[in-house]
């Protein structure tokens, strides 16, 4: 069953489209990357997901019930934008009013595991708006959590968290998973971080939807490149051109697509009075895939 | 893994919201400065009605009984003067600002945010704030019972009262709680993205400008007055110091009425319209 799936999503804001007619579908038990420009319509979806904006046109479904359904509504935990906090009060009073609000029964239990799992047990009397940045991500991922949520809705979660917040923040999201089922979407501009953790990728432009696939997919279209650099890169392109087809100039750097042969590469160019400098095997990964994506889509 | 959702009761979700705003409520400093405000103002009406002017001359008393500044002696849709106008209606003045700001928290926070990611029933937050808000406004009408009888026996007004009338008038104003704080409540939804205008509107309807308006066209036109109970302020005011058992009753249909009424358009509004 998926855990999120949106037909024809549309939602306008004084007449310009947020959403376009976006499909969406989010296997249960998935970490899902959502992945966009700024304005590309991210939020919008998440926020309709929840309820919070009212869609146009189109359908949403979470585990096969209409999103409006109070069952499934009450096991979605949500983080956007911020934590929605109130600042006068303390960080366990917080925490407190959304367990009351969720009608769980340990509370006192149920805060100490959240706030265990975030690291900020030694914080709980902390009043909220004397908290750091770090520290309100980690109370609105704690709020998230309450309840054991089926579904995790993560709006750039990792914003303001330091490096140990984000290797924190990668064990949780990976531990809900498997420990609990809880299927996760999480939209972030930080790829390198998304690529350690997410099992599945959406890529969004402009209201539409342009790729879903699965990790797996993703790395079966990785496609292995050298990247080299020569003082004279105009002539090196021009030699590696005539013999290689399939090569690229990407930021400062000629790119050999889907050649494993280094030696022949640095021969050639020796050859015709080219000596590269710098020389590197890669492979397309998260961040390259979403750029050419884009780039293409631009196009 | 399969996972299983259990569809929660009308009484379980109103439940978990009454709690939040509750537990709110009793936790921050708002209700119980609005408390000692409701306490204070009368006091401060009773002291100052007896106080010598400028000149040093003694000013001639607004009221000859200590229950008139609980209520006046008979409906008076129209007032006339400010003694008219300073008795327990007040409070839907005082409230209307405390339910602007109490709702007008819970978006500037993003709190309502979580409330309604966990409640797709917008009736759920409409309900529950109205019942809190109600809850609030019967408090502060106990509050100002206490610091305007307080005031008035110190100043040493006359106490003479026919006790049934007064206590019907107390509960009739208690009462109108619930009518008030609906509409509070649904002007609020309405301007929840500008909390000034919020609370602007809430002291405009609370000070019932409208009604006296109203009132006062009837007056000149020599229209029976009473039918202006259909309105929140209209039965407000009809809760006097003559008060029946028939006016108790008139104020319990006319505000579960209007209650009914505004948390149904405010459902309506928050079904049709992007919450934040």
């Amino acid at each position: 069953m998926n855990a999120i799936e949106i037909r024809g999503l549309t939602k306008s804001f004084r007449g310009m489209y947020a959403l376009d007619g976006l499909n969406m579908t989010v296997p249960e038990g998935a970490i899902y990357g959502f992945i966009g420009e700024n304005g590309s319509g991210k939020s919008t979806t998440e926020k309709l997901i929840c309820g919070h904006l009212v869609a146009d046109a189109g359908e949403i479904k979470l585990f096969g019930r209409d999103y409006n359904d109070a069952g499934v509504r009450i096991r979605v935990g949500a983080l956007i934008e911020n934590a929605g906090c109130f600042p006068g009060s303390s960080v366990y009073q917080n925490l407190r009013m959304q367990c009351i609000n969720l009608g769980l029964d340990d509370i006192d239990g149920e805060i100490m595991r959240v706030l265990k799992i975030v690291r900020m047990e030694d914080n709980a009397s902390l009043k909220f708006k004397s908290c750091s940045l770090g520290m309100k991500q980690r109370v609105g991922i704690a709020m998230a959590l309450l309840g054991k949520p089926a579904l995790l809705i993560l709006d750039e979660p990792i914003n303001g968290l330091d490096t140990d917040g984000m290797r924190i923040m990668r064990e949780i999201l990976v531990d809900i998973t498997r420990t609990h089922g809880c299927t996760v979407l999480i939209s972030s501009h930080i790829l390198s971080e998304l690529e350690k953790i997410a099992t599945h990728y959406g890529v969004i432009c402009r209201g539409r939807m342009v790729a879903e696939l699965s990790a797996s997919e993703l790395e079966g279209r990785s496609r292995s490149y050298l990247s080299l650099k020569c003082q004279d890169m105009d002539r090196a392109y021009k030699i590696l051109k005539d013999t290689y087809g399939n090569i690229r100039a990407v930021d400062g750097y000629i790119r050999v697509y889907d050649e494993d042969d280094s030696a022949s590469v640095v021969k050639l160019l020796c050859e015709g009075g080219c000596i590269p400098c710098e020389l590197s095997k890669n492979k397309i990964g998260l961040l390259e895939y979403y750029t050419e994506l884009m780039s293409g889509w631009g196009e | 893994m399969k996972t299983e959702f259990k569809e929660p009761t009308l009484k379980e979700r109103i439940l978990g919201m009454l709690g939040v705003d509750f537990y709110r409520l009793l936790n921050t400093p708002l209700f119980y400065i609005f408390l000692a405000i409701s306490a204070i103002i009368p006091a401060m009406v009773s002291a100052m009605t007896v106080m010598p002017g400028p000149d040093g001359a003694a000013s001639t008393p607004l009221y000859s009984n200590v229950w008139q500044i609980i209520a006046a002696g008979e409906p008076l849709y129209v007032v006339k003067s400010i003694a008219d106008y300073a008795n327990m209606n007040m409070v839907y003045i005082f409230g209307g600002i405390m339910v602007s700001i109490f709702i007008g928290h819970d978006y500037n926070s993003g709190y309502v945010k979580q409330l309604f990611t966990s409640h797709p029933k917008k009736q759920d937050y409409m309900i529950s704030k109205s019942l809190t808000c109600a809850f609030a406004m019967v408090c502060m009408c106990v509050s100002y019972f206490i610091g305007g009888t307080v005031a008035g026996l110190l100043v040493g007004y006359d106490t003479a009262v026919n006790v049934p009338s007064l206590i019907l008038a107390i509960l009739g104003k208690c009462v109108m709680s619930l009518g008030w704080a609906s509409l509070y409540t649904f002007l609020n939804i309405i301007f929840r993205r500008y909390f000034g205008l919020g609370v602007a509107s809430s002291f405009f309807f609370g000070t019932g400008i409208l009604i006296i308006g109203a009132a006062a066209i009837a007056d000149g036109l020599s229209l029976d007055p009473s039918f202006l109970n259909i309105f929140l302020y209209g039965s407000s005011v009809n809760a006097c110091l003559s008060s029946g058992l028939g006016t108790l009753i008139i104020c319990l249909l006319v505000s579960l009425s209007w209650a009914v009424i505004y948390n149904l358009l405010g459902t309506l509004v928050l079904d049709r319209c992007d919450v934040y």
